[in-house]
């Protein structure tokens, strides 16, 4: 495993133990996606709102800390804050929050609109004749929304070429309402759509680097839980669960494994 | 309302690059000189109302003011969550102007009739909502208000009042102030059958074209007098109840679904909201508060 992506992983452990709140499975799988976007997108942590800058818009906006752990390895804010996760007074709740959080575009929680923005985005920035690119992150169980189809095929319609969706294809929903060959419903979509290993960073920049003519999709196969195998087998339990100190222990010699 | 809704779009357009027009499959031939104009800032989406609250969030995200355009029901019923989270919450501008008001698409039936919209959505935070009653009320609060900075609501309806009344955002139109007991207070188009209705009566009469902020100011200068709602929708009497302590009626909306179809008069015959019936409400209450007095 990339080692600054582990370093990211036992951030979420060590916050998520300190603040009592879960999440870590979901954003133990997104991980690697996160990375190869930021990456590959042109941002400046001194200067969050700088005009030049791509966006980053998370969809599924549950894999908060995940995005926060990635948003400090890359410098928007100091590491230590990631442990008042979930807190009163913090800037870091569960779900992002665009007016607290330095690198968040969009305040995101609710499944399905974050990339409907995201084309919104896109296409403002199309008018503009920016060369600006926006980038969003969506999960499998997240598309089980039907406003993620709709803003698929507004996005292929209009063939917005400076938009790169990440589908997060970890199985998620395969107690309930399961998406099976995503790559091939994306293409029926009239997307760009790549298939590649969700943790394999290399291949995950290669996919986003790509020119495309249209809206681009890469369907990331990941592991819920990746990094642990506690986590990723027993996904379901750990939806939102925090780890007791020996679970937490137990948590990080895995991921050192790893 | 919509040819009007085009007019003065098409002329801030002109002048204001950051408008995008937005539709959902309705008014598409109304736009087609616009689209022709400007090819890059008008859009026929398609039928998916949700997504297009979140699209025109993204917009306005990069400095775009769009303006969301189709039918009532489905633009803010359907779209609630959209214009809640991805406009309010998240502090996007965008103009959601909708067509087919209350009971305009009657003949259509119960699933085209839309008059809880501004009763949810003055509910949340900065949301401003507009019920322009006639052309040149429209035009004026467009104006005024499509840059705002908050999502702003525009109620359109094909069937506006032909009374002549100077409106300004967010402040109501003492239409009448005789000193009477008894104070009407109504918005939107049906301000037709309610001026109809109590042209004689002593009645002051009180109109809004704003429901959200609604004007405490007004509502209590007459708040020691018997105030009657006169409404085809919801909205605007709990609107007036954010003043506290008042003596309010309402004539308003029945608690089941109008299955009737015909047209918008028909409706409004059949629950009451006619001229004639509307006097009769009102003559029945001036009756009881000269009682009471």
């Amino acid at each position: 495993m990339n080692l600054a992506c582990k370093e990211i992983r036992r951030n979420i452990l060590r916050a998520s133990r300190a603040s009592g709140h879960g999440h870590i499975p979901t954003t133990f799988s997104v991980i690697e996606m996160l990375c190869a976007v930021y990456e590959t997108m042109k941002f400046d942590p001194a200067r969050p709102d700088w005009p030049e800058r791509d966006l980053f818009v998370l969809s599924k906006g549950h894999a908060a800390l995940g995005f926060y752990s990635v948003l400090a390895h890359y410098g928007f804010f100091k590491p230590e804050e990631l442990m008042t996760y979930g807190a009163f007074q913090s800037r870091l709740g569960c779900h992002p929050d665009r007016l607290k959080v330095p690198g968040v575009e969009l305040s995101t929680g609710s499944l399905g609109h974050g990339v409907a923005v995201a084309v919104g985005m896109a296409l403002a920035l199309r008018i503009q004749n920016s060369p600006r690119r926006v980038f969003t992150l969506i999960g499998d169980g997240e598309s089980n929304e039907g406003m993620v189809w709709e803003a698929v095929m507004v996005a292929a319609n209009l063939r917005l070429a400076n938009l790169a969706i990440l589908y997060d294809n970890n199985g998620s929903q395969r107690r309930s309402l399961p998406i099976p060959n995503p790559t091939e419903r994306f293409k029926a979509f009239g997307c760009d759509t790549l298939e590649v290993d969700g943790h394999d960073l290399e291949a995950l920049k290669a996919a986003l680097a790509k020119p495309a003519t249209t809206v681009k999709v890469v369907v990331g196969n990941a592991i819920k839980g990746c990094g642990c195998p506690t986590l990723a087998a027993n996904m379901f339990e750990w939806h939102r669960k925090s780890p007791n100190p020996e679970q937490f222990e137990q948590f990080m010699k895995e991921l050192e494994a790893a | 309302m919509r040819k009007q809704f085009k007019d003065t779009v098409v002329e801030l357009a002109d002048r204001d690059e950051r408008i995008v027009v937005v539709l959902g499959d309705i008014s598409h031939f109304l736009f087609i000189p616009f689209q022709e104009k400007h090819p890059t800032r008008c859009y026929n989406m398609g039928i998916c109302e949700n997504a297009l609250v979140s699209i025109a969030a993204g917009l306005c995200s990069q400095g775009f003011h769009p303006f969301v355009h189709t039918i009532a029901p489905f633009i803010t019923e359907r779209s609630l969550e959209q214009i809640k989270l991805d406009l309010c919450y998240n502090r996007f501008g965008a103009n959601i102007v909708s067509t087919g008001a209350s009971f305009d698409y009657a003949w259509d039936g119960a699933t085209h009739h839309c008059y809880t919209d501004m009763a949810i959505l003055r509910l949340l935070p900065r949301m401003e909502v507009l019920q322009p009653g006639s052309k040149t009320e429209l035009d004026t609060l467009i104006r005024s208000q499509y840059n705002s900075g908050n999502p702003t609501y525009f109620r359109l309806s094909d069937f506006g009042h032909p009374h002549d009344v100077p409106v300004k955002f967010g402040k109501g139109n003492i239409l009448k102030d005789s000193g009477a007991k008894v104070t009407v207070m109504t918005a939107g188009p049906i301000l037709g059958n309610v001026m109809e209705a109590c042209a004689d009566l002593p009645v002051n009469l009180v109109y809004f074209s704003t429901i959200k902020p609604i004007d405490k100011e007004i509502i209590e200068r007459f708040r020691h007098t018997q105030i009657l709602v006169v409404h085809d929708a919801f909205g605007l009497l709990e609107a007036i109840h954010e003043v506290p302590d008042l003596r309010v009626s309402c004539l308003g909306l029945p608690d089941q679904f109008c299955v009737w179809y015909g047209t918008v008069h028909d409706i409004r015959k059949m629950i009451s909201l006619d001229p004639g019936s509307i006097r009769n409400w009102l003559q029945k209450k001036l009756a009881a508060t000269e009682n009471h007095c």
